[in-house]
C-alpha cells in the first residue's frame, strides 16, 4: 500500500480545508477591496464636489465683489464727472476700495473701473504688483473698449455678472498678472437712464485662487481645472496647463476618456465621472480622477468649468493590500488550523479501521479473536459488531466442521450396525499393538469369534433378527472386555477380539470360556429366543504368527477348526 | 498567492517610434494628413499650431526649440535663413514638386526662398488678405482699405493680433511707398493709425474659428482676413451672408512654404513630410476644407484684376510686434512710442 488511507484522507482533508479558507479569503478579500476601493472613489468624488462648491462660492463673492462695486452710487458720480470739485476725492476714495479689496483678496490681480467712453479708457486702476498694491498713475491707462470683457459686459443688464474665459493675460502692464493665467470678472455699471457708461473688473489669479481653495487637500491629490473644451486650465504638470494658448493641445479628453462625457462640446451627459487615467504611459502612476460639471447659473460665464481630483491608485489600492495582508495571515492560520485537523480526523478515523484489519487479519491466521472497537455508537461500531459476528459464525461453522469430521471419522473405522471398530481400524489397532509387543516383549492375542446359527436365524426370522444378534453380541463383547481390549467386526458375522498384555494358556481359556458363555446365551428378539453361539479361534503372537495378517490367519484357521469340531 | 493581488492591465509601452515635430498653421496638418503619413512612415507626427508670426519666431528661436520642419511666410522667411536657424533644402528628396505650378516651380524668381544659391523653403500655399463684409449691412463692397477705420462700421469691425501685418496695413492707409519699408518719421504717424483702428475695431482675433465667432456672436459688419479664404470658407459654411473684396490698395498676399529647421533631427524623414503635404491628399484637403489655394492648381476662380502685393520682409519686425503689443493694450500714443 503505497498511499494509505490516513494519507490519502488526510490530504484530501487538507486540501478541502485550505481551498476553503483560501477561497473565503479570496473572495472575502475581493468583496472588501471593491468596497475600499469604491469607498475611496467616493470620497474623491465627495472632496471634488465640495472644491467645485467652493469655487462657485468664490466666484459667487467675487461677484458680488464686483457687483457692489458696479453698482456703487460713486462709480456713476465717476464716470459722469456729475460733482466735478470732488471728483478726484471720489476717485481717491474708490480707489482705496480697491486696494481694501485687494488686500483682503490676495487672489485678485486687479480692479479696475473703465469707462465706456473714450474707446474705453480704464479710469481707475489697481493693480498688485511684486508685493505691493498700488494705483497706476493716469497716464499709464489704458483703452480696453476692444477687449471682450468691456464690449461683452457693456451689453448685460444690471445686476448681471461677465465671467471670461480663462485665459494668459498678455495686456502689456498688468504687472503681475502679465503673462498669468486669469480670469475676468465684470460686471456694468449704469447711469440713473439705465444706460450702460462702464464696467467694473475684476482679474483674478486663477492659480492663486485655486491655490487658496486646494491648500488643505492632502498633498498626494492634485487639482485639474479644464474650460468647456477640455483645455486643462490647472494641471499637476505645468506644462499642461493653457496648452493651447502655446498652440498645442492638453486636454482631459485624452488623459481621462470617460471625462468626455462632462464638456459641452459633447453631449454632456453627466455633471460627474469617477475614472482612473494616466499622464503618462506609465502605469504605475496610474490615477483615479473624479470630476465635476457644474453650472455657473447666475453668471454670464464665457465658458464652463471641469473640476477633478486625482490620487494615485496605488494609495487607494494601499489600505486593499494591507487588508490583503491581512487576509492571507488570516487565511494561512485556518489552513494550518484545516492541516491539523485533517491529521487527527484522518487518524481518529483510521486507529479503529487499523484495528479491526490487524484483529481480522490476527483472526484469520490463528483464529483467534481479540478487541474490536465495538464499544463505538457509529458506522465503525457497526462494523466492529459485524466483524465480531462474522468471527463468531466462522467459530461456530468451522467447530460444526469438526464434529462433522469426527462423524465421518469414526462411521469410515466403525461398524454402523453395531457401533464396533470394523475391519480398518482393527487392523491399525493390531499394527500398533504388534509393534508395542516387539518393543516391550509382551504378547497380543486374536480371537477369532464366528457366529454359529447366523444363517438359519437370517434365513428363519429375518434381517432385523440377524441384526438384533449382531447388535446383542457387539454389546456383550464389549461389556466382557477390559479397557484395554478392542473388538471389532470385520465380517458379516464375524467379530475379532484383541487382547493385549500376558496370553498364558490359563487366561486365554478363562477369556473364551466367558466369550462362548456370554455368546451362548440367547438373544432376545420380539417374544422370542434366538439361540446362537459363537466358534472361537485363538491367534497369539509371537507363538503363531508375528505379523498382523498371519496372526489374523492362524486365528481364522482355529477358529475354522473349533467349527469344524462343532460341526461334527 | 499572487492571484490575491490585485492585478491591472498593463498597457504595452509604446516602442521608440521616431517622431516628426512639425509647427504648422491651422488647417495645414488635417489629421487625416498626419495619419496617412504616421502610417506611410510608421513615425509619430506631433503637430503644433501657430496663429501668428510672433509666436512661431518665439517657438524657432527658442534656445530649447524641439521642432523639425515648420511653415512660414516667406517674407518671414529671411530672418529666419538670416539667424541661422533654417538648413538648406535638398529639392531632388521632394519629388511632389514637379506637380507644383510652373510658377512656384521657379523659386529663384520667388523672393525670400533662396539664399546663397541655396533653397530654403518650398511654397505650399498662399492667401491673399482681404476683407469679408456682411452684405446685410454693407450693401456695396468696400473698395479701400481704409473701411477698417470707417466709423460708420465702429464697433462691428473685426482685425487681426498681430503686428507685422497690421503695420503694413497702416502703410497701405497711409500710402507709403512699400507697406514694408515704414522710415523713422513714419513710425508715429502708422501707430496713430493703429491706434485709430483700435479704437474702431469690436475685437482683435489670432484664430480663423475665433475670428467666426467673433463675426457671428456680434453682428460683425467688416473683418481683415488674415486667413483669407479659410476664414470666408469658414463662414460660409457657418451660413454667414458674406462678401469677400481684394481692396483697391491691393491686398497683401502671403505665400507658406515649409522650412525644415537646423536642429531636425532626421532631415530626411522632413523632406518626406513636405513631399507628402504636397501629394495628393493634403493639396485636396487644403482647398476643399480650407478654401486655401495649393500650389497645384490655379483657384478656380481666379480674378484677374485684383492686385496681390506678395509679403516681403518688414523692415523691423520686432519693433512692429513691440509697438503692436502696447497698442493692443490699449496704450496712448506717447506710451506706444516709448522707447
Amino acid at each position: 500500500m503505497k498511499f494509505p488511507i490516513a494519507w490519502r484522507l488526510g490530504l484530501a482533508l487538507m486540501l478541502v480545508g485550505v481551498l476553503g479558507s483560501g477561497l473565503t479569503g479570496y473572495f472575502a478579500y475581493q468583496a472588501s477591496r471593491d468596497q475600499l476601493v469604491k469607498a475611496s472613489e467616493e470620497r474623491l468624488l465627495t472632496a471634488t464636489r465640495v472644491l467645485m462648491r467652493q469655487v462657485t462660492v468664490a466666484l459667487k463673492g467675487i461677484s458680488a465683489d464686483v457687483l457692489l462695486v458696479a453698482q456703487h452710487p460713486q462709480m456713476v458720480r465717476i464716470l459722469r464727472r456729475s460733482h466735478p470739485a470732488f471728483q478726484e476725492l471720489t476717485e481717491n476714495n474708490v480707489a482705496l476700495i480697491f486696494d481694501r479689496m485687494m488686500r483682503v483678496h490676495p487672489e485678485y490681480f486687479q480692479i479696475r473701473l473703465i469707462e465706456s467712453a473714450n474707446h474705453g479708457l480704464e479710469r481707475i486702476r489697481v493693480d498688485r504688483g511684486l508685493g505691493s498694491i498700488f494705483r497706476v498713475d493716469d497716464a499709464e491707462l489704458q483703452e480696453k473698449g476692444h477687449y471682450p470683457y468691456v464690449f461683452d459686459t457693456l451689453h448685460l443688464s444690471p445686476g448681471a455678472v461677465y465671467v471670461s474665459r480663462a485665459t494668459i493675460n498678455h495686456e502689456v502692464g498688468a504687472h503681475a498678472g502679465e503673462e498669468r493665467p486669469a480670469l475676468q470678472v465684470a460686471a456694468p455699471v449704469h447711469d440713473a437712464d439705465n444706460k450702460a457708461i462702464g464696467v467694473v473688473v475684476i482679474n483674478v489669479d486663477l492659480q492663486g485662487l485655486f491655490a487658496q481653495l486646494a491648500g488643505d487637500l492632502p498633498p498626494e491629490l492634485k487639482l485639474y481645472l479644464t474650460n468647456g473644451q477640455g483645455d486643462f486650465l490647472i494641471h499637476p504638470d505645468p506644462a499642461r496647463s493653457f496648452a493651447f494658448d502655446r498652440g498645442q493641445n492638453a486636454r482631459v479628453q485624452e488623459e481621462f476618456p470617460a471625462a468626455a462625457a462632462l464638456l459641452s462640446s459633447g453631449q454632456r451627459h453627466e455633471d460627474y465621472v469617477v475614472t482612473s487615467g494616466t499622464h503618462t504611459a506609465d502605469t504605475s502612476e496610474a490615477l483615479v480622477a473624479a470630476f465635476v460639471y457644474q453650472s455657473l447659473r447666475g453668471l454670464e460665464s464665457e465658458d464652463e468649468y471641469i473640476l477633478g481630483l486625482s490620487q494615485p491608485l496605488a494609495s487607494v489600492l494601499a489600505e486593499s493590500n494591507r487588508l490583503a495582508a491581512e487576509t492571507l495571515s488570516i487565511v494561512l492560520i485556518f489552513s494550518a488550523l484545516a492541516v491539523l485537523l485533517a491529521i487527527f480526523l484522518a487518524r481518529a478515523l483510521v486507529r479503529p479501521l487499523s484495528q479491526m484489519v490487524a484483529e481480522v487479519r490476527r483472526f484469520s491466521s490463528d483464529g483467534s479473536t481479540g478487541a474490536l472497537p465495538i464499544a463505538r455508537n457509529d458506522e465503525i461500531g457497526e462494523l466492529a459488531h459485524s466483524i465480531e459476528q462474522m468471527e463468531a459464525q466462522i467459530h461456530k461453522q468451522i467447530q460444526d466442521l469438526h464434529e462433522q469430521q469426527d462423524k465421518l471419522d469414526h462411521l469410515a473405522s466403525h461398524d454402523s450396525l453395531t457401533g464396533l471398530p470394523n475391519r480398518r481400524l482393527f487392523l491399525d489397532r493390531l499394527d500398533q499393538a504388534l509393534a508395542r509387543a516387539k518393543r516391550h516383549e509382551t504378547q497380543v492375542a486374536l480371537l477369532f469369534i464366528d457366529l454359529d446359527n447366523f444363517k438359519t436365524i437370517n434365513d428363519t426370522h429375518g434381517h432385523h433378527a440377524g441384526d438384533a444378534v449382531l447388535q446383542t453380541v457387539a454389546q456383550r463383547l464389549r461389556t466382557l472386555l477390559r479397557e484395554t481390549d478392542m473388538a471389532a467386526r470385520i465380517g458379516g458375522d464375524e467379530f475379532i477380539v484383541l487382547i493385549e498384555g500376558p496370553c498364558d494358556d490359563a487366561s486365554m481359556e478363562s477369556i473364551v470360556r466367558k466369550v462362548q458363555a456370554s455368546l451362548s446365551l440367547p438373544v432376545p428378539y420380539q417374544d422370542i429366543e434366538l439361540e446362537s453361539g459363537g466358534s472361537i479361534g485363538i491367534g497369539r503372537y509371537p507363538e503363531n504368527g508375528t505379523t498382523a495378517s498371519t496372526l489374523i490367519a492362524a486365528a481364522d484357521q482355529a477358529m475354522y477348526i473349533c467349527k469344524t469340531k462343532k460341526g461334527r | 498567492m499572487t492571484a490575491l493581488l490585485p492585478t491591472f492591465i498593463v498597457m504595452p509601452v509604446r516602442a521608440e517610434t521616431p517622431v516628426l515635430r512639425v509647427l504648422a498653421w491651422p488647417g495645414y496638418a488635417e489629421s487625416e494628413v498626419v495619419q496617412s503619413f504616421e502610417r506611410q512612415h510608421g513615425v509619430r507626427v506631433e503637430v503644433t499650431i501657430v496663429t501668428s508670426d510672433v509666436s512661431l519666431w518665439q517657438k524657432v528661436s527658442s534656445r530649447n526649440m524641439d521642432h523639425d520642419v515648420f511653415a512660414v511666410n516667406a517674407a518671414e522667411l529671411q530672418r529666419y535663413i538670416a539667424s541661422g536657424l533654417v538648413s538648406p533644402l535638398k529639392p531632388e528628396q521632394i519629388p511632389n514638386t514637379s506637380r507644383q505650378l510652373a510658377r512656384f516651380r521657379d523659386l529663384a524668381a520667388i523672393p525670400g526662398l533662396m539664399s546663397g544659391g541655396k533653397t530654403f523653403g518650398i511654397p505650399f500655399t498662399y492667401s491673399e488678405m482681404g476683407l469679408i463684409y456682411d452684405r446685410k449691412q454693407i450693401g456695396t463692397a468696400p473698395t479701400t482699405i481704409a473701411a477698417l477705420w470707417d466709423p460708420r462700421y465702429r464697433g462691428k469691425v473685426i482685425a487681426y493680433d498681430g503686428g507685422t501685418h497690421n503695420f503694413s496695413l497702416a502703410a497701405q492707409r497711409l500710402k507709403l511707398k512699400s507697406p514694408f519699408r515704414i522710415s523713422p518719421a513714419e513710425w508715429p504717424h502708422a501707430a496713430e493709425q493703429l491706434i485709430a483702428l483700435r479704437r474702431n475695431v469690436l475685437g482683435f482675433y489670432t484664430q480663423p474659428e475665433e475670428s467666426v465667432q467673433l463675426f457671428q456672436r456680434h453682428k460683425a459688419a467688416l473683418m481683415f482676413a488674415n486667413y483669407g479664404m479659410q476664414q470666408v470658407h469658414l463662414l460660409e459654411d457657418a451660413g454667414a451672408d458674406i462678401g469677400y473684396v481684394i481692396p483697391q490698395e491691393g491686398a497683401l498676399t502671403w505665400l507658406d512654404c515649409w522650412v525644415i529647421t537646423r536642429a531636425a533631427r532626421d532631415p530626411a524623414l522632413a523632406h518626406k513630410w513636405i513631399d507628402h503635404l504636397l501629394g495628393e491628399q493634403a493639396s485636396r484637403l487644403l482647398t476643399e476644407r480650407q478654401g486655401l489655394a495649393s500650389t497645384m492648381a490655379e483657384p478656380a476662380a481666379t480674378r484677374p484684376e485684383r492686385r496681390l502685393i506678395w509679403l516681403q520682409p518688414p523692415e523691423d519686425t520686432g519693433r512692429r510686434e513691440k509697438l503692436w503689443g502696447r497698442i493692443r493694450s490699449g496704450d496712448n500714443i506717447a506710451r506706444v512710442l516709448a522707447p
